[in-house]
């Protein structure tokens, strides 16, 4: 059952004697205030393999389509060409009129006689109704010439497996498993909880990371349709669409394989790790990151703010490092590459620890370093507001100034040109430096590059397109949850994680998944084996030489095809032809439109 | 009344803007049925009028017309346009929906959209959908890429001269139409109700929507647009090509004067998105952005703002204090700089726009659900560290700006969630 590919039943109608009916569209005088229908309709009619030619004032309508269907009850139409509108329209729904039928919907042609005739030769009505006679000729042809198609169908796992078991892991596998689902989660780590294990007091409950984490792993643990696999070192990824599978070793040393229809790929981020003597990072041990500062104010006690013994009684917080970094300002990062993008949480995170240092120990002072303020979420510019009462001093400088941090014994100074105060160079003394980190991806270089997964400029997995498919990657089958994908906090992870089993439970809600028909097709007796083709195909293991019967022969995985044609261009002996748009059928259309 | 229609769902979806239109589809697609109730006479929401949308610039009705479409023709989603959800009563594990289709005054099963009533109308009026700068006919389709295409007679404006009902092919126009109930029974809800801007009155010193050329960032979207009122820009006053162009943001929020301290998250990203396309329509005008924080926080965000810079497009970190005009309508900004040279300034240009924030669309604790609102109006949910779109009303989920203001990309990741919580629910009843 593996990798079987199962072809629906198809109905026999092909054998029989073609027989075209070719209805014509008036579109409401659309059509046919330019275009003479009747006489479109007469020309059909003589044309050969047409046995019926009607026109009708709107084909689309409930009475069209029983025009049609009555045709092939009454008069054996067991083929149709449409003469209408766009095909991106209504082909659809002719498509289901021959289906209702009892014919094979491929068996129909729609041809846009309004778009290309009537429409843009307002002022020629007779070169237009030359025109649209001409068009529905060639897909009398086409329509003559094709065969019967099912749709593809791959029997699918209904198993999805989730990489990374995070707070957008586990939200992924419990919305999976709420729709039924069953849920793998692999975590690379002896825990669930991913980053959030390792944080303090979180925007936007004031809960602690460990807790937000705790609460989600108690339902994945309560839910009999999650598995999870901890300390999973995961060597190999592979398959295709609803035939995946997911090797790794275990923590014991075993080994195991996962099978699964769908990947959510919920990896998850890093924090950007400063270069040496960034700040002086690395360097000057009174300079931390965010993360590590978080940590430190969590183990600090009541009254006293204290790093390394010492009381820290002032502090100074940097925004922006390591993101939004800017060609010839900043170093590159180890891949050449800057950091030009926003990590969207740190200003939010940096004025919530801010609040929380007031809170707790009001004599600190703060100065807060930045470029731009983004708390863009709902409650988070409260965060601003209340960390600019409480006195926290916000000194703004502009890309080009970058702050500069020096330390001697008297103590850690940080030099900003403020734009603010109209650009004077400030000097302020602190006991303490935080470094308001950004996100950077986590390393998943070996997973990706067995999947050849795609990933944008900024190194994040790719999304297909932002606002259409938001959590697929052109990968079919695959998903991205989280912080994989973009720097998000958690209830945005939360979001996109539920939104990415969504997508997981559309592909898998039948046992197979069903795929379009229009794939590449190999004859095999034209076939030489010469190789060409495998070579033009953009698509892993669509198209790959192998033997049979002796032969070396191009073979096609429709599963993975994506009926592009780009094999079909240069195949030397017209071997390859996509299903449903062959070369035979666009001969035949040429010649029928170049016929005098 | 007409008589009374009854539909039975597994969701309710109250709105089809770009959320309502995904969490649908999202449902169906998985095998729910759904109803969806639009208040407009068009599924699409806001979306569908927009120009080009951020960072990528592709066409909105590109991105908006296909859920449109999958929406209209999926044999699981049913869809009722022009109508009005009055109250949602809770039995039992059952959501009850009494709605109002409004009367469009013409036969719906019967109308073919062919237009012919349309073209014959002798009564113009303001097009709402064009933000008035343009006119549409007592009785016409709301516009071009609406689902349905059907038209809408506006009765109040309609001088009964019966030229509709005479060019009508199908006699259709029916004068008398009257409103119709529905009843929608469903398991669960979500409630996608979305926005709407912060109205230009709600700042005195913004001249209260009086001033003609400090127009709203939705009619500047439908100057921009490839369909739009004109075919290009122009200003209201005169009809003059404007040369100098200016943006005033957080015109509507994080401002606690008019009761909006929250940021809108879109309006800087729009904002930046209309500069690139006027400078790309208006090569040689000039075009300035007075901000407080440029907040281009999504992905491909800052690369976005990184452009607009490189184009020449001017920002200006600065305060706008009051709006005023000259004699010729040419609104003058007083600004104070926050970097710079700091002295008040009074500055002209020759088209403001008022880069506005979100409100919510819709009081939806109007249906009791018990869904918590948050001090705005927005829907607050139960936690948003496990969920984020379960809200306290068991049943009832929230997908896009109805939670709060969010942009198109997180709206529509939003709504597939709102789906997925709304399909767990109902599989457990």
């Amino acid at each position: 059952m593996d990798e079987k590919i199962t072809e629906a039943s198809s109905k026999d109608n092909y054998r029989q004697e073609p027989k075209v009916g070719v209805y014509v569209c008036h579109c409401g005088g659309n059509i046919s205030d330019i275009i003479d229908v009747k006489a479109v309709a007469a020309a059909l009619a003589k044309y050969p393999g047409v046995a019926v030619a009607r026109e009708y004032a709107f084909m689309c309508s409930s009475n069209g389509q029983d025009l049609i269907a009555e045709d092939i009850k009454n008069l054996g139409i067991n083929r149709t060409v449409v003469a209408a509108c766009s095909p991106s329209l209504h082909e659809l729904t002719f498509r289901n009129v021959l289906q209702r039928a009892g014919v094979n919907p491929y068996l129909h042609e729609h041809i846009n006689i309004r778009e290309q005739a009537s429409w843009v030769h307002k002022a020629d009505h007779a070169g237009a109704t030359a025109k649209a006679i001409k068009l529905a000729q060639a897909g009398v042809e086409k329509v003559l010439r094709k065969d019967p198609l099912n749709a593809i169908r791959v029997a699918a796992e209904p198993r999805v497996a989730v990489i990374g078991g995070g707070v957008a892991g586990m939200r992924a596998a419990l919305s999976a498993a709420g729709k039924g689902l069953e849920a793998v989660i692999i975590e690379k780590a002896p825990r669930l909880g991913g980053k959030l294990l390792e944080l303090g007091k979180m925007y936007p409950s004031g809960e602690e990371g460990p807790a937000i984490a705790g609460k989600l792993e108690a339902l994945v643990r309560a839910d009999k349709k999650i598995t999870v696999h901890t300390g999973a070192d995961i060597d190999f990824v592979g398959g295709f669409v609803g035939n995946f599978k997911i090797n790794f070793k275990n923590a014991d040393g075993t080994s195991s394989q996962v099978k699964a229809g769908a990947i959510i790929m919920a990896t998850g981020y890093q924090h950007y790790k400063p270069a040496q003597g960034e700040f002086g990072y690395g360097e000057d041990a009174n300079v931390v990151t965010l993360p590590e500062f978080i940590s430190l104010m969590k183990n600090s006690p009541a009254g006293r703010l204290e790093y390394s013994g010492k009381e820290i009684k002032s502090l100074a917080l940097i925004h922006c490092v390591g993101s939004r970094q800017v060609e010839g300002i900043h170093k590159p990062q180890a891949d050449g590459k800057i950091n030009d993008y926003c990590s969207r949480v740190c200003c939010s995170s940096a004025l919530y620890a801010a609040n929380q240092v007031k809170d707790k120990y009001p004599g600190v002072r703060i100065y807060d370093v930045y470029r731009d303020i983004r708390t863009y979420g709902m409650q988070h510019e409260e965060y601003y507001d209340k960390a600019s009462k409480d006195g926290v001093l916000f000194l703004r400088h502009n890309e080009a100034d970058q702050p500069v941090v020096t330390s001697d014994r008297t103590g850690h100074t940080v030099k900003v040109k403020d734009v603010l105060t109209w650009g004077e160079e400030l000097e302020v003394k602190a006991d303490l430096i935080v470094l308001v980190t950004g996100m950077m991806p986590a390393d998943i270089s070996l997973i990706r590059s067995q999947m050849k997964m795609p990933v944008g400029a900024d190194r994040f997995l790719q999304e297909v397109h932002l606002k259409l498919r938001p959590v697929e990657m052109a990968n079919s089958g695959v998903f991205i949850a989280g912080t994989a994908q973009y720097p998000m906090d958690v209830p945005e992870a939360m979001a996109a994680a539920g939104t990415a089993a969504a997508k997981a439970a559309i592909l898998l809600a039948e046992p197979d998944i069903p795929l379009e028909p229009f794939v590449a097709v190999v004859d095999e007796h034209k076939c030489t084996g010469c190789g060409l083709c495998p070579a033009e195909c953009s698509y892993d293991g669509a198209l790959m030489m192998s033997e049979k019967n002796g032969k070396k022969i191009a073979v096609v995985n429709p599963a993975l095809c994506k009926g592009c044609g780009a094999c079909v261009a240069v195949c030397p002996t017209r071997a390859i032809n996509v299903a449903g748009w062959t070369l035979d059928q666009f001969d035949a259309m040429v010649e029928a439109i170049a016929k005098e | 009344m007409r008589e009374l229609e009854k539909i039975e769902v597994d969701t309710l979806v109250v709105g089809s803007g770009i959320a309502g239109l995904q969490a649908a589809l999202d449902l169906a697609d998985q095998g729910y049925s759904v109803a969806i109730v639009e208040k407009a006479p068009s599924i699409g929401g806001k979306m569908i009028s927009l120009s080009k949308v951020f960072p990528t610039l592709d066409c909105a009705s590109c991105i908006t017309t296909p859920r449109m479409a999958s929406v209209s023709h999926h044999p699981r989603i049913k869809t009722l346009t022009y109508s009005t959800v009055d109250a949602i009563k809770r039995e039992g594990k059952t959501f009850t929906a009494s709605v109002t289709r409004k009367p469009r005054y013409i036969d719906e099963k019967e109308c073919i959209s062919c237009k012919r009533c349309e073209e014959v109308c002798p009564v113009y009026l303001p097009d709402e959908y064009e933000q008035g700068l343009g006119a549409k006919k007592t009785i016409s389709i709301p516009f071009t890429n609406a689902i349905p295409q059907l038209p809408v007679m506006h009765p109040e404006h309609c001088i009964r001269c019966g030229a509709c009902a005479r060019a009508c092919p199908k006699d259709c126009i029916e004068f008398l139409q009257e409103p119709a109930p529905v009843e929608i029974k469903a398991k669960a809800v979500i409630l996608a109700t979305g926005y709407e801007t912060t109205p230009m009155t709600a700042k005195k010193q913004y001249g209260l929507g009086k001033l003609p050329n400090v127009i709203s960032p939705m009619a500047a979207e439908r100057l921009l647009a490839p369909h739009g009122p004109y075919g290009r820009v122009l200003r209201p006053s005169d009809g003059m090509v404007p040369g100098s162009i200016a943006y005033v943001q957080c015109a509507g929020s994080r401002d606690k004067s008019i009761g909006v301290p929250y940021c809108s998250r879109v309006c800087c990203m729009y904002a930046i998105k209309q500069a690139i396309l006027l400078s790309g329509s208006l090569p040689i005008a000039d075009i300035t952005i007075y901000y407080m924080d440029i907040r281009a926080f999504g992905k491909g965000y800052e690369q976005f703002y990184n452009n607009a810079r490189a184009m020449g497009i001017n920002f200006v970190k600065a305060k706008v204090a009051r709006i005023t005009e000259d004699e010729k309508h040419n609104p003058i900004l007083r600004i104070e700089r926050q970097e710079g040279d700091s002295a008040p300034a009074e500055v002209k240009h020759e088209l403001v726009v008022l880069s506005q924030g979100l409100l919510p669309g819709c009081d939806v604790s109007k249906f009791n659900l018990g869904a918590g609102l948050n001090d705005f109006g927005f829907v607050q949910l139960s936690d948003e560290t496990v969920s984020s779109a379960v809200t306290a009303g068991a049943g009832v989920f929230a997908a896009g700006v109805v939670k709060g203001p969010r942009d198109i990309p997180d709206s529509v990741v939003d709504a597939g969630s709102a789906a997925m919580e709304a399909a767990s629910y109902i599989r457990k009843l």
